[in-house]
């Protein structure tokens, strides 16, 4: 009996093992459109069933990615999911033209083509359009935002000022993370990723269809452990270096926890062809250890709930015109317990979009937008700690926009973009872009573009409103002494994007850009040695450099290689600018090889320069080398997946970063093995 | 009690062959069915293709003159879309319903007398009052004859054979990187009185122009 057993179990094993040996297995689990629901290839462009790479954020029209007025590089799904990464700045290190800082395991400054730091309000940040930076210090805190890495269908990185399409702050760049469309990830999906210091990252799925409705529900946990834990965290002085030798750095430990638990939700009702329906509901509870604010740790024990809602109207009225109504809300509660007893902040707002194909030649599309921000933020018992008047605060925004893409002949493309807001407590101001796209062919597979763009950078609540914050009595942020005006930036570009075989793309941009009324701090120092800084329109400063990528991909794999330079200079010398300047050289290069049997090797690798100011290195921002390497398997029949991999290989540990406006900063973890199990079904 | 007998042997071997049967039967069909599928998923895009092409093409009036006439897709040959046309009944273009109407072969036309184009039978009319016709592979050998059929009478004709350019088709599906793109043939659609929108032309990867092919191959 027992031997009939083992044959039988024998048998079973031969058959599933023929089974799994025998079935046609997939060539990548990187997540793609369902090609089994036949009725969604009516409902696509041209350039979807195409699969050409096409991006929205350039415009707000669907665009081929070879004529653009603007250069956009293109993070896809693909890319995210072979290179293990649990986080957007990380992702965003290797992508041309972007700069990014760790602070601490879990705040990041991320800012395209540099000026950054925790509150890098000169890159707009969006998801699906919907902005995602927090209007009163002006910048996304990465990590509160309520997105899964593997809901996330693309990130449109655009470089150069794009505030004629999408308004205030996309001065020196846009970044637009695209999420997946429930229709495209049907069934359950369940992802978990642990790495060798115990930090975790674990998302869950459900995407359905059923007639007219498909959803998606996705929830996710993530745990880092903080910096001392993972075997580094030493302390060191930002400002001056010489308190190196004072302080006794041995006292300090690392408190840069994180817990964040995320849920993001979508669906949509097709209620007919013509008119689509779609809602959804995000939110993320992040719990954080300190944050130092210039000497002191106002965001000590943190706590952030961060809500993020939308309702969204698309009809089709018909081959040329199309529209879209959009409201959408944020709704942020913060606890800082050293300072800020209650931090509020409600968002509403109210956009829409008309597109419409004139003469056969013009792609118009003209919009706008009404916004209403309420904060209220009540003080806590901490005498160091920012203030803010006149709570509970509110300001109404809107602004109005035309874009017109006139195809003048076969190869030359005129593209006009004008946009104007109004603001209930600042400027009123405007912005441009104006581009020439010309094809050196019929096909336009090489092109040329010239461009000149002007955006403005409108000061934060926080800079506007601040009525006093000090520390220790050294150093203090005094209110301002006059309105602050917005920053105004000029950019001259030219670029040229070439297909030189089917496998092979080549681009390369350049850019000079001027900057007129600086949002900065000037700094005064007393004769009792007390630093005193107001926030203000400091003078001017000049940007300038070129980005150039070379790219290999067909079904096999992908290489590419980048190079980016991005000079920058202020008028003033050692003119506080309130960021990071860019690091003049960076470099990236991505392999990926689909092997045989559902293997794949991702490696991803970036260089970037010391950020530097008047030959200053700024204390922490050196040079680094990141190389991260993945091997991935899939398992049952395509159903799953095993990836082991190495983020930051050649370094142990990142040296301390200080940001703009704090005193110290500690080491962070470099190289992390880590592990990650997928499966779908 | 390792020791089996003739007769177990024999039920062993049948229960073993069975099973190498029916491992190998599962393969088969599997990879056929795979075959099948990436044909059938192929089509699919391709039909959804036929449909975008009829919003960038703008017909001679006295082709569209009739506002309750539908938009007919003529499909001629051995029909590899199967049922891939089937969401398009209730997805009307330019406010026309679309239909598709299927046509034998031009040599089976022939044979039964349909195929000589001085006759007026009734599925010659019918091929003529098309606005689109694809041609299927299986009728590679008679592209250009029916091209020459169907020349006078503003149809878009649409192939996925190669070549299809050179004998006066208007578009041609090629296939790259298993991705669906495709070519045109601006003379041929000039002759045909039928206009085609920039749109169209700016994503076909070869454009082919009369004297000279001006176009170049992605």
């Amino acid at each position: 009996m027992a031997s009939q057993k083992k044959s039988l179990a024998k048998k079973l094993t031969f058959l599933l093992i023929s089974l799994l040996a025998l079935s046609p297995t997939p060539k990548v689990f990187a997540e793609q459109p369902d090609p089994n629901s036949k009725d969604d290839f009516f409902e696509m462009s041209l350039e979807e069933l195409m699969e050409l790479p096409v991006v929205v954020s350039a415009s707000r029209q669907t665009q081929k990615i070879t004529e653009l007025s603007v250069p956009v590089s293109v993070i896809t799904a693909e890319d995210i999911h072979y290179s293990g990464i649990t986080t957007i700045p990380e992702i965003l290190q290797f992508t041309p033209g972007v700069d990014v800082r760790r602070f601490d395991r879990s705040r990041y400054g991320v800012g395209v083509r540099g000026l950054l730091s925790r509150i890098s309000d000169r890159t707009l940040v969006l998801i699906n359009g919907r902005a995602a930076n927090d209007f009163i210090f002006g910048a996304p805190d990465w990590s509160t935002l309520p997105i899964l890495m593997e809901d996330i269908e693309r990130i449109e990185v655009v470089r150069g000022p794009s505030g004629a399409a999408w308004g205030a702050n996309a001065c020196t760049g846009l970044i637009n993370i695209i999420t997946k469309k429930p229709e495209d990830i049907l069934g359950y999906f369940g992802s978990t990723t642990i790495n060798e210091f115990g930090d975790s990252y674990t998302h869950i799925r459900w995407a359905k269809k059923r007639g007219k409705w498909s959803w998606r529900l996705s929830a996710g946990y993530e745990d880092i452990e903080d910096s001392d834990a993972a075997g580094a965290g030493k302390y060191e002085s930002g400002v001056p270096a010489a308190l190196n030798s004072l302080i006794d750095y041995s006292s300090y430990t690392t408190q840069d926890v994180m817990r964040n638990w995320r849920f993001d939700s979508e669906a949509t009702y097709r209620y007919s062809d013509r008119t689509k329906w779609s809602f959804g509901a995000a939110h993320s509870y992040f719990k954080s250890g300190s944050n130092e604010f210039v000497g002191y740790f106002p965001q000590s024990d943190d706590m952030s709930s961060l809500t993020r809602t939308f309702t969204r109207i698309d009809h089709k009225f018909n081959d040329k015109i199309t529209a879209y109504l959009q409201w959408y809300g944020k709704f942020l509660v913060s606890h800082w317990p050293n300072s800020i007893a209650r931090y509020k902040n409600d968002e509403h707002h109210l956009e829409g979009q008309l597109n419409f194909i004139l003469a056969d030649k013009h792609n118009i599309s003209i919009g706008g937008n009404l916004s209403l921000l309420r904060a209220d933020i009540s003080r806590g018992n901490n005498a160091n700690e920012l203030v803010f008047a006149g709570e509970p605060y509110s300001e109404q925004w809107g602004g109005l926009f035309l874009i017109d893409r006139f195809e003048a002949t076969k190869r030359l493309t005129l593209e006009g973009q004008i946009r104007g807001d109004l603001h209930s407590e600042t400027d009123e101001d405007w912005s441009m872009r104006a581009s020439a796209i010309y094809g050196l062919d019929d096909a336009k597979d090489h092109t040329l573009r010239f461009s000149v763009a002007r955006a403005f950078r409108m000061p934060g609540i926080a800079m506007r409103t601040n009525t006093k914050s000090s520390v220790f009595g050294l150093f203090q942020i005094l209110p301002i002494q006059k309105d602050l005006g917005n920053e105004k930036v000029w950019s001259f570009e030219t670029g040229y994007t070439g297909k030189l075989t089917k496998e092979l793309t080549f681009r390369a941009d350049g850019y000079y850009q001027r900057f007129e009324g600086v949002l900065g701090a000037r700094n005064v120092v007393t004769m009792f040695g007390v630093t005193n800084s107001t926030f203000d329109n400091i003078d001017g400063a000049t940007a300038y450099g070129a980005e150039c990528e070379l790219a290999f991909e067909n079904s096999k794999g992908k290489l590419s290689a980048w190079y980016a330079y991005n000079g920058f200079t202020t008028d003033q010398f050692e003119q506080g600018i309130r960021a990071m300047w860019p690091a003049k050289h960076k470099a990236g290069l991505t392999a990926r090889l689909f092997l045989p049997d559902g293997w794949t090797f991702n490696a991803n690798y970036a260089y970037n320069d010391v950020i530097g100011a008047y030959n200053n290195i700024l204390i922490g921002a050196h040079a680094f080398n990141r190389l991260d390497l993945t091997i991935a398997k899939e398992i049952a029949d395509g159903k799953g997946e095993i990836m082991i991999g190495v983020s930051d290989l050649l370094c142990k540990t990142n040296k301390a970063i200080t940001d703009v406006g704090a005193l110290t900063a500690h080491e962070t973890p470099g190289r992390m093995f880590f592990a990650r199990v997928q499966l779908r079904f | 009690m390792f020791l089996r007998n003739k007769h177990q042997e024999m039920r062993i071997r049948a229960y073993n062959l069975t099973i190498l049967v029916l491992v190998f039967s599962i393969a088969v069909t599997s990879s056929m069915a795979q075959a099948d599928t990436a044909q059938s998923r192929e089509y699919q895009i391709k039909a959804a293709f036929l449909y975008n092409f009829i919003k960038f093409v703008d017909w001679p009036e006295e082709k569209t003159a009739d506002s309750n006439e539908p938009i007919t897709i003529g499909i001629i040959g051995k029909d590899p879309f199967g049922d891939a046309f089937e969401p398009i009944k209730n997805k009307p273009v330019k406010g026309k319903k679309v239909i598709v109407r299927r046509f034998k072969s031009l040599e089976e036309l022939k044979k039964s007398g349909e195929g000589n184009k001085s006759d007026k039978h009734p599925q010659i009319e019918a091929i003529r009052k098309c606005h689109l016709l694809f041609i299927c592979r299986s009728d590679k050998n008679n592209l250009e004859e029916i091209i020459d059929l169907v020349k006078d009478y503003s149809i878009l004709t649409v192939a996925d054979t190669q070549g299809f350019l050179e004998a006066n088709g208007i578009i041609n599906f090629v296939m790259e990187e298993k991705k669906v793109s495709f070519e045109v043939n601006v003379t041929a659609a000039k002759r045909a009185k039928l206009k085609i929108r920039s749109q169209l032309l700016r994503l076909a990867t070869r454009i082919l122009e009369e004297k000279n092919s001006e176009g170049k191959d992605s």
